[in-house]
This record gives structure tokens, sequence and C-alpha cells, in this order.
């Protein structure tokens, strides 16, 4: 139960990261990118290959993003000056193109064998008792920090969008009161559990606290940039990019920076996710992934860090409860009398099925919620 | 630099701020604009009118190169701005508006404002993480200019409101803010008044001539001829793409062809 709570919390910042990325080329700059994973493969791949022939892996990080970053570079070069549908198509084809060529180039990537055996950080280390409880004290900062942050948002709503903004507020709600209390079991939960796994150290519990100090202080990092007037072109730039253009500002340089760092941003949870698989295949980099940082971004409510951040523990808590539920429903002999049929429902179905209901629940959300689930609904009836 | 002053008192004077001459663009068939041209001198308030569809939002949108001309020169300051991106004539000091008003509607009325300036430290990248406190002491200053402005065009109020809550004549009013917050040499004006009440109306020409007179050059599109008559000195007409007559505004209503223009068809 540690271990896989575990895994889900690692799984929960890898694509918090990964969405963050999407979040800040789409929600913020309105960039349509179908391709994210393209970023996370080269990531995921020059991390592992350069760490392998002895690049220390913190280089190799940062090679693999500042390498995804180019990546957003050349695509951003050929595409951004033209209407925004060509972005969405190209990106859709050069994703395919790198996990091709990750699964051809045979002598760089070892194909569909895929790379095993690269160093992992934090893996061969056996902490004594003072370091393991400054982890454990490192985690409880984190944690702090989060709670702090979230329940301050949710009684003072500062929904604020510039610098100094304290404008455009509201009231807290009941629903977000109660948001906040499932998020806080929620993180208190993974926080318990990730303190114990952290006192009987293992690589996993490592890779946890590593993933989480990370996505903590790009979550920072990008609310600063956000609320500053770099930002503000971005979020100009989403809404109608002739206005910023009127106003002197490089339009296309705006975006091919918001296109960049989100590139990065997925380059270095590509990092996370190799490290987490710890052998890499091609078919880990599927379109699929893409969609689902999609999915978390559209649920959390674009253009709102938070919104993703919920995105991805929402996204991961479905796959965890129908995972171990769904067997146990399809096997209860109650429903099979009161519905015989669910026996079609076999365990290569259920896969399946389980996407068809997080497709039902977005089509219920675009009915209900189409802002997400903390985007604003104000926005929704103001002209354009 | 032997011959500063000279050099200066040959260019200020002669020179017209903004001056574009032979501006040609075709849609398809349509010619839109066909060899028109137009000068605008320093410190005036100068108009521009014409039936509709005679190509004045065309023409603003070639001297702003939001559109590239087929053919034609544009100088503005003494430069040649034709190949310019869009961006860069605006940062070199001329500012366009549009017809029908383009605000930020997700963002605040004060955001709207604060987007307008120019050379903010804070729109670098890097500068964000470098100079944090310069750019928070510039983004105090630049709303308390902005919160001036937007009292001067009765919006202040609504700072804090969605830009797309304002009705069709506060966008008009925001977008001109926003504009005169970039600090321009000259503003181009694409009807100002359309949908704008009376009241407003008159205020909002009061405030251009207060403008006029701390320097700023207007060139204005208007089908409102009271508010062309008040505020210009000079104005230039413009039919199906071409020039038709330029004067001053007692000689342009008198003019036989402007009529018939008008009134003609
Ligand atoms: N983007 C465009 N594509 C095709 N035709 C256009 C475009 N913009 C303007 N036109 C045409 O050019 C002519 C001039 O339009 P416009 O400049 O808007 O006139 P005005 O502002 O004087 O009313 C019109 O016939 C209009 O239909
Ligand atoms: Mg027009």
């Amino acid at each position: 139960m540690v271990n896989y709570l575990v895994f889900l919390a690692i799984s929960v910042a890898i694509f918090a990261l990964f969405s963050l990325g999407l979040n800040l080329q789409w929600g913020y700059t309105g960039l349509i990118n179908f391709g994210h994973v393209a970023f996370m493969t080269v990531g995921a791949y020059t991390t592992v290959l350069l760490s392998s022939q002895g690049i220390p892996v913190v280089m190799a990080v940062v090679i693999g993003a500042a390498l995804a970053a180019l990546l957003g570079l050349f695509i951003g070069f050929s595409t951004l000056r033209l209407r925004e549908d060509y972005l969405a198509i190209v990106t859709i084809g050069v994703s395919e193109v790198i996990r091709l060529v990750a699964l051809n180039e045979e002598k760089l990537t070892r194909g569909a064998f895929g790379v095993q055996d690269f160093p992992l950080p934090l893996a061969n280390i056996t902490p004594n008792l003072p370091a393991r409880l400054v982890m454990i004290g490192l985690l409880t900062l984190i944690a702090g920090l989060a709670l702090w942050r979230m329940w301050r948002w949710i009684w003072k709503r500062e929904w604020a969008t510039g610098y100094l903004d304290k404008a455009l507020r509201s009231r807290p709600t009941i629903s977000s009161i109660i948001l906040g209390i499932l998020s806080s079991l929620f993180g208190v939960t993974i926080y318990f559990v990730g303190a114990l796994a952290l006192y009987d150290y293992s690589y996993k519990a490592g890779l946890m606290l590593l993933s989480l100090i990370v996505l903590a202080v790009v979550i920072w990092a990008l609310e600063k940039l956000v609320r500053s007037p770099w930002g503000r072109v971005l979020k100009a730039i989403r809404e109608d990019e002739q206005i910023p253009r009127a106003l002197g500002k490089n339009v296309f340089w705006y975006k091919m920076q918001a296109f960049m760092l989100g590139g990065a941003i997925a380059g270095v949870a590509g990092a996370f996710y190799a490290w987490q698989l710890t052998t890499v295949y091609p078919s880990n980099f599927e379109t699929l992934v893409t969609f689902n940082a999609w999915i978390i971004v559209v649920l959390g409510g674009a253009g709102n860090n938070a919104g993703t951040l919920l995105g991805a523990v929402i996204f991961w808590a479905y796959d965890a409860l129908t995972r171990f539920m769904l067997p146990a429903i399809v096997q209860s002999t109650v429903v099979h009398s009161i519905f015989p049929a669910i026996e079609l429902l076999n365990d290569e179905r259920q896969g399946a099925f389980r996407i068809m209901v997080i497709g039902l629940i977005l089509i219920l959300l675009m009915v209900w919620r189409p802002q997400g689930i903390l985007g604003k609904k104000e926005e929704l009836t103001l002209g354009r | 630099m032997v011959d500063n002053t000279e050099a200066l008192t040959t260019q200020k004077e002669p020179y017209p701020l903004l001056a574009a001459s032979g501006l040609c663009k075709s849609f398809g068939g349509i010619k839109a604009v066909d060899n028109a041209e137009i000068q605008v001198a320093q410190g005036t308030i100068t108009g521009l009118i014409g039936p509709n569809g005679a190509g004045k939002t065309t023409f603003f949108n070639l001297l702003s190169n939001f559109i590239r001309p087929d053919k034609g020169r544009v100088i503005f300051d003494g430069e040649p701005i034709q190949n310019l991106r869009s961006h860069k004539i605006t940062q070199m000091g001329m500012v366009r508006t549009f017809q029908v008003a383009r605000v930020l509607s997700r963002l605040s009325v004060m955001e709207n404002m604060l987007l307008g300036a120019q050379k903010q430290t804070g729109e670098n990248f890097w500068r964000v993480w470098l100079q944090a406190k310069l750019v928070k002491r510039e983004e105090r200053q630049l709303r308390e200019r902005a919160m001036e402005v937007l009292e001067s065009v009765g919006l202040a109020s609504k700072a804090q409101d969605y830009a797309g809550a304002l009705s069709g004549g506060q966008r008009k009013l925001l977008e001109m803010g926003r504009a005169l917050m970039t600090n321009p040499k000259l503003i181009l004006l694409d009807e100002p008044a359309a949908g704008v009440n009376p009241t407003l109306i008159r205020e909002i020409c009061d405030r251009i001539v207060l403008w006029n007179q701390q320097g700023m050059t207007f060139l204005i599109i208007e089908h409102n001829m009271d508010v062309i008559m008040s505020l210009c000195s000079r104005v230039w007409v413009l039919a199906e793409g071409h020039n038709l007559a330029v004067g001053t505004p007692a000689e342009i209503q008198n003019n036989p062809q402007v009529l018939e223009a008008y009134l003609g068809q």
C-alpha cells in the first residue's frame, strides 16, 4: 500500500509538471499543442542516454530540458508565425516523428528493446537517520507550504491576475471549502505515507521527494512569471494577439518563449518519468500521454496552475480508484445477479472502459462547468 | 555629429511627422487603397474622412503595417517604416486603435492599460528574476499613471472589472487610454466616436485637444462631422481608395467633389 501511494505521488508530480508546461502554452498563451509528449520524449531519452555515458544526472536533465526547448524553437520557428491551427497539426506530426525516431534509431535508443540500467538519482545511497530526518523535514515543508497556500487562497480568494492586484476577488464558496478539505485529506495522507516511506528509505521514496521539490519550485516560478508583466503579455496574446501587436510587443517572440519554456518543463517531467519507469520504451510516449495532459489541464481549468495540479491529482485518483474498484465490481456476485451483462467487461475491456468514462466525465464537466473545476465562471459570460 | 544643429533644423521643420505616398493594396480584384497619400504635420490633429468602404481602415492598416502594402512608402519621424514589423512601429511612437474596439476580455481594465506601457523591465523573462525590485516599483508607477489616464477617459471606477464586461463605447475609451499608455508621438484613431454617447463624445474631444496641447499628434478617422470640424486643422478625403481632396474643414465642407462623393450616388 505504501509503495503504491508513493508511486501515485510520483505520478501526480510528473503529470502535474508535464501538464504545467502545456498550461503555460495553452492555458496562458493560447498555443494549441497536440504533441506535448514530444518534449517529454526528448527530455527522457536525453537524460537517460547522457547519464549512461557518465555525464552527471543533474547535468543530463538540464541538457535534456534544453534540447526539449530547442525542439520548441524548431517547431515554433516554422509555425508560430502562421495561423494557430498549423501549430496544432505540426505538433501532432512532430511527436509521432520523435517517437518513431526513438523506435527506429536503434543504435542511439536501442529501439523497442528499451533503455535499461541507466543511473538513477538518489538510488545507491543509504541515508543515515539525520539525513532521513532532513528529507522528512523537506517533505513537511512542502506539504505545509502547499496547505497554507491553498487555504489562504480559498479564504481570501485572491483570484488576482496582476502583480499587486488584489482585485477580482470573490467570497469563499461551500464547494471550494469542500474541495479544500478533500485536497487537504489527500495531501495529509500522501504526506504521512511519504514520511513513512522516507523513514524506511527506498529509491522510490527519494524520487518522490525529489519530484515534489521540483514540482513545488516550478509552480512557484510559474506563478511568479504569469503574474509578471511578462505573463501579462502571454495572456494578452491568448485573448487577442492583435492587441499586443498594436501595443509594441513582439508577439512571435513571446509565443516562442512560452512554447520553449513549456517544452523545457515537459522535458524535466520526461526525466522523472524515465526514472520512475526505470526502463524507457518508445511505447511509453504515445499520443495518449499528450491527451492525458490535456485532460488534466481542462479538468482543473485552463490558465490556472493550481487547477492543473488539482487536475493531476484527480486524474490519478480516478486511475487508482477504478484500477481496484472496477475488477471488484465486475467480480461481485451481487452486481452479477442484477446485471449479468457486466461479464462482458473482461480485463482487456476494462482498460478501454476506464478511458471511456473519463471521456464521459469530461463531457459532463463541459456541460456543467466548462471553465474547469477552478476556472472562473464570470469569464464565460464575457463578450469578445 | 559636427552638423548636429543643422541636421536638427533641416529634419524637424520641413518634414511632416508622418508621410505616406503611393500606397496601394488590393484584396483580390478590389483595389481597397489605390495610390493614396497623406501627410500629418507634427503637433496637429489631422482628419481622414470618406464614405463607407472608401478604404480608410485599410489605409490605417497599411500605415501601421498590420497589412503589408502592395506598393508605397511610409515615412514616420524621418525614417521609412513600410518594411518594419508592426510592433516596431509602435515602439517608434506611432500607435493605432481599431475601428471595432478590441479589448483583452478576461483581463481587468487595469491590466489592459498596463499592457500599453513601453519598455517595461518586467516584460523581459530574465529581468523578472534578476531585477524583481525594479519590476515591482515600475509596476506601481505604471498603475498610478494608468489610473490617471483611466480617470481622464472616465473609466477609473471600472479599473478592476473585466474588460470584457465593458460596453462598446467604454471599450473605445479603454482602447484610446491604452494607446495613450504607450506614450506615442502619433495616435491613429479609427472612428473614436462611433458608438459613444454624445455627452461623452464632447468629453473625448476635450481630452484629445488637451493631449494635443501636451504635444501629441493625432490622425483621426471619423464619420461624425462635428468632431472633425471642431478638432481638425486639416482634413484628407478618401474615396474609392484614392485621395479626393485635402484642406481645412471649411474648405472640405464646401468642396463640390466631396459633397458628391458623400451624397452623389
Ligand atoms: N481583409 C479584407 N479582405 C477583403 N476585402 C477587404 C478587406 N478589408 C477591407 N476590404 C475591402 O476594402 C474596401 C475598403 O474597406 P475599409 O478600409 O474597411 O473601408 P472604410 O474603413 O473606409 O469604411 C471595402 O470594399 C472592403 O470590403
Ligand atoms: Mg473603417
